[in-house]
């Protein structure tokens, strides 16, 4: 007879948790209301409206004419491309290199402490400020970078002046901060490896790449899905750099990201609902990373 | 066949010299790392207690040169400029302190409590705003901000702060309260422990180190942000940021003041992040191998 009333509480200590539980997220509901619920479907609205700042005409409802003109508007697709190269470029230098590092630190070196330590410091300072010091080295006659390239080269590059090498000026700085993260993320996982494998491969005669290649990288696998993730995400959202380093996509439009244009659209050119409609399509674009990390979250990585 | 003594002998010395030469390149690949990630923060300084003729000079002066604290004056004497680093001291004090507050209860609901009624959406959410670009929500944000004369406030920059930072806030803290055993919990309301006395006095205690990691993090993500304060402070709540940035519209840009700033915003976070990197690693680890 106690059994059925066992079941009773216990049921009605869960429903208890649960009320507690649900009062407990409220605030953060609040907030995600405020700040990001309430401003999408502000977004949304204005997307379909021909709102501009500082426009005499009365706004009012002009459909999908503000996605149409984006679809039509070649600087919409260079930015899409912009994103997606700096992207590609970013994770070709920040994985292999943030791996390849926590790979070195891996070894019980004297002091590698205190250079883990040094290592982290670029991934939290403050992007505008970095980005400043960086334009500043980036100067084509007197910055330190060509200085020192001038050492080993003949010509060096004009870094903000061209598309590319201003490409690459940002990806440079986006990694300097970036790196670090993908670093600190390895050689956690690493950590986290059973040696058994790598050693039983070791005395097989396997040499170090084919430890690293065969054995080391598939066990990372999962952890090296949530650094692209995060890096994907990262990459879209990527803005104080190129704000500062490339003055807001520079030189012309070589480096404006698709939030750039959105950035440049709303708050340069002040046509409010062009760039709702472009920040809508960079949701859009955004959208099948929170597919992919709902996925990874359900396979419990 | 059997390796006998000196064969044993010569494969151990030939793996100590692989080991010694493999360090030895460990070391200089470090050694270059470790250059190239400090050297910015070098000329951000050297550059800020430059004068101004050695500043812009081929070839770069790294430690030949007469020290001048002119550029710190010269920042110290903006006008305004003694509120602006206030502000932002206030604000990512305020802010840090109302994020890690609501996403300390949010992250405890998300690990204890697997089926409440708004889990799924909140999950949703959190995924949702960590990647959208903040961006596209500042383009109505503008707008309705402006429209409620909310405009260049400091509580319209702490909420925002608060509110955009929730989600990592979150992710961070439910990977510490997952490492509480719950088993703790539950003798204490066996106990006859209330459970509000349950989670102030067992639960909240544990959660300390991963409530001061946390906090460092929100506090430096804070500190830095930019989109934000760039278009919704004016003068009277600007921030240290937007104050550095404004150095890039200058025509003539004179990079000693500029790295003068750029070092008060970022020495103190070159010195936080070597006194706390041992929190910091911990809970960036275990938030990410966690997913």
């Amino acid at each position: 007879m106690t059994r059925p009333a066992n079941i009773i509480r216990k049921g009605s200590n869960e429903l208890a948790m649960q009320r507690l539980a649900g009062l407990m997220v409220t605030p953060a509901w609040l907030l995600i209301f405020l700040v990001f619920a309430l401003p999408i479907f502000g977004a949304i609205y204005l997307s379909f409206r021909n709102e501009m700042l500082g426009s005499f005409t009365v706004p009012r409802f002009i459909g999908f004419e503000n996605y149409e003109n984006a679809f039509a508007d070649p600087r919409f697709w260079e930015s899409i491309w912009v994103t997606l190269v700096i992207m590609g470029l970013g994770l070709i230098i920040q994985l292999p290199l943030g791996i390849g590092l926590a790979l070195l630190m891996e070894r019980p070196l004297r002091g590698i402490k205190a250079i883990r330590t040094v290592l982290i410091v670029p991934m939290l300072l403050t992007p505008v400020a970095v980005g400043l010091i960086w334009r500043f080295m980036f100067d084509t006659d007197l910055g330190v970078i060509n200085w020192f390239l001038g050492h080993a080269f003949t010509s060096t590059p004009n870094w903000l002046g061209g598309r590319w090498p201003a490409i690459f000026a940002v990806t440079i700085v986006d990694s300097w901060q970036s790196i670090p993260f993908v670093m600190l993320i390895s050689l956690a996982a690493l950590a986290g490896l059973p040696k058994g494998p790598r050693e039983a491969a070791a005395i097989d005669g396997a040499n170090a790449l084919q430890i690293f290649v065969h054995v080391t990288l598939p066990s990372l696998v999962p952890v090296l899905l949530v650094i692209l993730m995060i890096r994907i995400i990262d990459a879209f959202k990527l803005f104080d750099i190129i704000f500062i380093v490339t003055q807001r996509g520079g030189p012309g439009t070589a480096t404006q990201t698709l939030g750039m244009l959105t950035y440049n659209t709303g708050f340069t050119f002040f046509q409010t609902s062009r760039a709702a409609a472009l920040g809508i399509l960079l949701v859009i674009l955004v959208s099948p990373i929170y597919v992919l990390w709902r996925r990874a979250q359900r396979s419990g990585i | 066949m059997r390796t006998t003594p000196e064969q044993f002998r010569s494969l151990k010395a030939k793996a100590r010299h692989r080991k010694l030469l493999g360090d030895a390149v460990a070391y200089v690949l470090l050694g270059i790392a470790v250059l190239i990630a400090l050297f910015p923060i070098f000329w951000t300084i050297s550059t800020s207690i430059k004068q101004r003729v050695d500043t812009f000079v081929i070839p770069p002066k790294f430690f030949s040169f007469d020290p001048t604290l002119k550029n710190y004056a010269a920042i110290f004497n903006t006008a305004g400029f003694g509120r602006i680093y206030l502000n932002t001291i206030v604000i990512t004090a305020a802010s840090t302190l109302l994020c890690v507050a609501v996403s300390t209860l949010a992250a405890y609901a998300l690990a204890r409590s697997p089926k409440f009624s708004s889990r799924g959406t909140l999950e949703v959410s959190l995924i949702m705003i960590r990647a959208v670009p903040a961006i596209v929500l500042m383009v109505p944000l503008f707008q309705i901000i402006s429209t409620l004369g909310l405009y260049d406030n400091h509580l319209t920059l702490i909420v925002m702060y608060a509110a955009v930072n929730i989600p990592f806030a979150t992710w961070l803290m439910s990977s510490f309260v997952e490492q509480i055993p719950i088993a703790l919990e539950q003798s204490a309301a066996v106990d006859g422990a209330s459970r509000a006395k349950t989670l102030w006095y067992v639960v909240l205690p544990l959660m300390l180190p991963g409530i001061a990691a946390t906090t460092i993090f929100i506090a430096l993500l804070t500190w830095n942000e930019f989109l934000i304060p760039v278009l919704l402070a004016g003068n009277s709540a600007k921030t240290l940021p937007v104050f550095i940035a404004g150095f890039i519209s200058a025509r003539n840009l004179d990079w000693g003041p500029m790295a003068a700033a750029s070092s008060l915003a970022i020495v103190p976070i070159a010195v936080l992040t070597v006194i706390a990197q041992k929190r910091l690693v911990s809970g960036l680890s275990s938030g990410a191998i966690k997913g």
